[in-house]
């Protein structure tokens, strides 16, 4: 049990709140506390549906040091297992790839279905003898992970003890259900990847806030002033910005991406960015989306996968391949703008006296919010 | 024999150790060593059932006839 302050303080209105103190950012051992509290017990963005897009395709992710294993089953659907092999817990897959038949572990070879189910377990009674009246193959299947796809994304909710994504995020479904149709990766050039030397939650803060707009990203705001955003907070689930002025590329000849289908017209030039709790930030935009999931390594170290999805296939659109990658450009560059304020806020998170800063209680609201679910779970996993 | 096999296992030829364990294990067979043909039945089964090769399911029962094996809806 780590000896701290009580978080009222960051839980009391936006206007005289302070942030979360600097333990949270700094302090391995809060960090492991919040592994449980926050990301363990909520669901956690961890890999992308792209990544194994046919039958048996499996790839391994770490998840705070947790080893997981995300397989496409035959009929479709995406299962995620604890990696670990049930008899001498040997790592089953160390790399992507695809499994024709069962998984076999590479160590005595006891083989699993693309289901988890415990398959065969060969010379177990002895020599030539893959059966013992002691070892029952219906209890030692791999340990399922609970999971969930949404917008490709797959999360996890290692704990098991929340409720159903549906329901937690009942409210968001709703607000884009208008996006509630296939998205599709733009091939190679739409995936990126940022390490950044900070907490994860100073990534979700930067994201959430329009306040920086104008100050970090001058490019961006010569056409989208801090005016035309709106700050999105649902209190416990997820908060973000809208703008009204989303601008689509456009190439020399005024190509654009193809749009999704069916939008109402509030969506011709407007775009909302929300961080869905706690680690998966998401874009939807008339004509394309963007997700970011934040892995986090360790307490000051970050990545950031970066994924880009289209309302059609690069397959559909081959001569939209030029206008893909200047977009991923065009998107890296505002990404790498955030490096140095996340780290910089990372780095400042080591001033002693630093006591969570203060808010705008006008611009901040949505980082307050996120502040207030952190807390609100830590909390929770206090009294558990 | 043993030099196939190491063959295979280098080249990580999976469907020829399917192969060369079916084959000793005939010969096993024939010779009436039934440990010794489970267990080069076993190795086939299990490279064949990783790979999903269709020579599973005949395998998979050879080794369950003999009470070697569960018995797989392969
Ligand atoms: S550790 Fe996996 S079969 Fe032994
Ligand atoms: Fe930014």
């Amino acid at each position: 049990m780590i000896d701290q302050s009580p978080l009222t303080q960051v839980m009391s209105s936006v206007n005289t709140a302070n942030g979360l103190p600097n333990e949270h950012y700094v302090d391995p051992l809060v960090f492991e506390q919040e592994k449980r509290s926050v990301l363990f017990a909520n669901w956690s963005g961890v890999g992308f549906g792209k990544d194994i897009p046919e039958a048996g395709d499996a790839k391994p992710f770490d998840f705070l040091g947790m080893p997981l294993l995300a397989v496409r089953d035959r009929d479709g659907s995406v299962g995620v297992f604890q990696n670990t092999c049930r008899h001498r817990g040997m790592i089953l897959v160390d790399q992507p790839r695809n499994i024709a038949g069962a998984i076999r572990c590479p160590y005595h070879s006891w083989c699993y279905g693309l289901d988890g189910k415990l398959r065969a377990t060969p010379h177990v009674g002895g020599p030539g003898q893959n059966t013992h009246e002691d070892v029952d193959p219906e209890k030692l299947g791999l340990f399922r992970i609970r999971s969930h796809v949404w917008r490709d994304v797959i999360f996890v909710n290692v704990d098991c003890k929340a409720p159903a994504f549906e329901q937690v995020h009942a409210s968001l479904i709703a607000r884009w259900s208008e996006f509630d149709q296939p998205v599709h990766h733009g091939g190679q050039t739409s995936s990126l990847q940022l390490t950044v030397k900070a907490n994860w939650k100073l990534a979700v803060e930067n994201y959430c806030e329009s306040y920086h707009l104008p100050w970090v990203h001058p490019g961006l705001n010569t056409y989208s002033r801090l005016e035309d955003h709106y700050n999105i907070e649902e209190r416990g689930a997820f908060s973000g910005q809208g703008t009204l002025v989303y601008r689509q590329l456009t190439d020399d000849q005024g190509t654009t991406f193809p749009d999704f289908k069916g939008l109402g017209r509030q969506w011709d030039e407007g775009a909302e960015y929300i961080a869905v709790y706690p680690n998966v930030l998401i874009g939807v935009q008339r004509d394309h989306s963007h997700v970011i999931i934040l892995q986090p390594i360790d307490c000051e170290t970050t990545v950031e996968h970066i994924e880009l999805y289209y309302a059609q296939t690069a397959q559909q659109t081959p001569d939209l391949a030029n206008l893909r990658a200047t977009n991923a450009q065009m998107w890296k560059s505002v990404f790498e703008e955030d490096v140095f304020v996340v780290e910089g806020m990372q780095k400042g998170r080591h001033g002693d006296m630093f006591d969570g800063g203060r808010f705008s209680p006008v611009m901040d609201s949505p980082t307050h919010n996120f502040h207030h679910w952190v807390a609100s779970q830590i909390e929770q996993g206090r009294v558990a | 024999m043993d030099e196939a096999l190491q063959d295979a296992y280098d080249r990580d030829d999976i469907d020829a150790l399917i192969r060369l364990y079916t084959s000793a294990a005939d010969a096993a067979e024939d010779r009436h060593e039934i440990d010794a043909a489970c267990f080069y039945l076993t190795h086939a089964f299990i490279f064949a059932l990783e790979r999903g090769a269709p020579e599973a399911a005949a395998l998979n029962l050879r080794l369950a006839d003999r009470g070697r094996s569960h018995l797989l809806g392969l």
